[in-house]
């Protein structure tokens, strides 16, 4: 088995990023070993200026996408369509959310000083955050986090390449120490 | 003045009460409070006029700023903090984000230029012949048809209906909930073995109701479940 020519095909064939794990499970490796040949690859690709994929890193998944200097040509290609790209309140409470996460509703609603159920809702539907466990406090509030769909939706190969802010205000308002994790809880 | 300003603009009281400052060109932290309060009803104001729907939160801004004016009318001691500082610590965490959301718009805008394919419905094509049946030509007296077809080629026979016997509830989920909750009121803490043992003989219908009268308890009024291993005895602690 040739592992790069696997993965290449793995990658073209599912379309949206693949998970690490997934592609471990499949070929039954270790993600570490996937992980590094997957580095080896796209340095391989993306410095290729012969080839118009690159593949990219969002969290703990992969995709192939095309180049960005292709983009012109590709444009010409396809029909233009509506922009996908968020409202001026989803963005506000994607950045709270990536900034601060985990996060409840109530924290997000202090800083906009404005309801935010709706957005939350839709930025759930669309699969940019997702719910992280729920808090041990009072009325159990969701926690909410962000998902590697958000790190594709922003091309960011992970959450530390977020622009960086002033660090007074980075921190949290209460601490959630006492989060109920519920993926660590499936884990286990 | 023209406050021709489309409240939907705005994300919030904080997003409104910036574009007045901003207009300004006021000096956040010395915001003159009483000047940006009557521009603040202005706007308000304007927004009722047009019949728009102002938001509650809107309305709670104007009475903070109201509050905040008038604790800066009164006389203050030199040690007392500034009324203002609470909403202009508030006021900056929300810029911070603001800012923060414009620059993440730039990454946003930035991986639009990488085009990937969404996921397509792609299927392997088994091996295993499956027969595709069309069931939306069918309607339920035709199944009906073929199910007595098939009974009578088979001659299969369909048993008389048993008759149905409906028991009276012994136990209710109510009641035992009554029960633990007076236990829990005298005691603090109630042993689920303990109310087993409490009675003679049990029925599995008294375990079953007992367990679903605990899971209410928790589940309604927020009591506390503990159980130190499996097995072992359930510990019910009052909320």
């Amino acid at each position: 088995m040739n592992i790069k020519s696997v993965l290449e095909s793995l990658m073209f064939a599912w379309g949206e990023p693949l998970s690490i794990n997934e592609i471990s499970k499949i070929l039954n490796l270790p993600a570490n070993s996937i992980m590094s040949v997957l580095k080896e690859m796209m340095d391989e690709c993306n410095g290729n200026d012969a080839r118009g994929l690159i593949i990219q890193k969002f969290g703990n998944s992969y995709q192939l996408t095309t180049k960005r200097e292709n983009y012109e040509y590709i444009q010409n290609l396809l029909q233009s369509t509506v922009n996908k790209s968020l409202s001026t309140a989803a963005m506000e409470i994607l950045s709270i959310i990536a900034y601060k996460q985990p996060v409840t509703k109530v924290e997000i609603e202090l800083i906009r000083g404005v309801k935010c159920s709706q957005v939350v809702k839709g930025l759930l539907d669309k699969g940019l955050i997702k719910e992280a466990g729920k808090l041990d406090k009072p009325g159990r509030p969701t926690i909410y986090a962000t998902t590697d769909e958000f790190l594709r939706h922003f091309g960011l190969s992970s959450i530390d390449e977020l622009p960086s802010l002033p660090g007074a205000f980075l921190q949290p308002l209460e601490t959630h120490s006492d989060i109920e994790n519920e993926e660590e809880k499936k884990a286990t | 003045m023209d406050y021709s300003v489309n409240i939907n603009v705005f994300q919030g009281p904080f997003d409104l009460l910036f574009h007045l400052i901003e207009k300004k060109e006021i000096d956040i932290y010395d915001i003159p409070i009483a000047e940006i309060t009557d521009q603040y009803l202005e706007y308000l104001k304007q927004m009722l006029q047009f019949n728009m729907n102002v938001a509650s939160e809107f309305i709670f801004m104007a009475a903070t700023l109201i509050e905040i004016k008038s604790q800066m009318l009164l006389p203050q001691k030199e040690a007392e903090d500034d009324p203002r500082q609470e909403l202009v610590t508030k006021l900056l965490e929300y810029k911070l984000f603001k800012d923060v959301s414009e620059e993440l718009k730039k990454f946003e805008d930035e991986s639009s230029f990488y085009i990937s394919k969404p996921k397509e419905e792609m299927a392997i094509t088994s091996d295993v012949k499956t027969e595709q049946l069309f069931l939306n030509e069918i309607n339920i007296y035709e199944l009906y048809n073929v199910y007595l077809s098939l009974i009578k080629k088979q001659n299969f026979k369909i048993e008389e209906k048993e008759k149905f016997k409906v028991y009276r509830e012994n136990y209710r989920v109510k009641d035992c909930m009554d029960d633990i909750t007076k236990k829990i009121k005298k005691f603090g803490r109630v042993s689920l073995f303990s109310v087993f043992k409490e009675k003679e003989s049990i029925s599995k219908e008294y375990i079953i109701t007992l367990f679903l009268a605990v899971l209410e308890l928790s589940n309604k009024q927020g009591m506390k479940i503990y159980q130190d291993n499996t097995y072992g005895d359930i510990i019910i602690i009052g909320s």
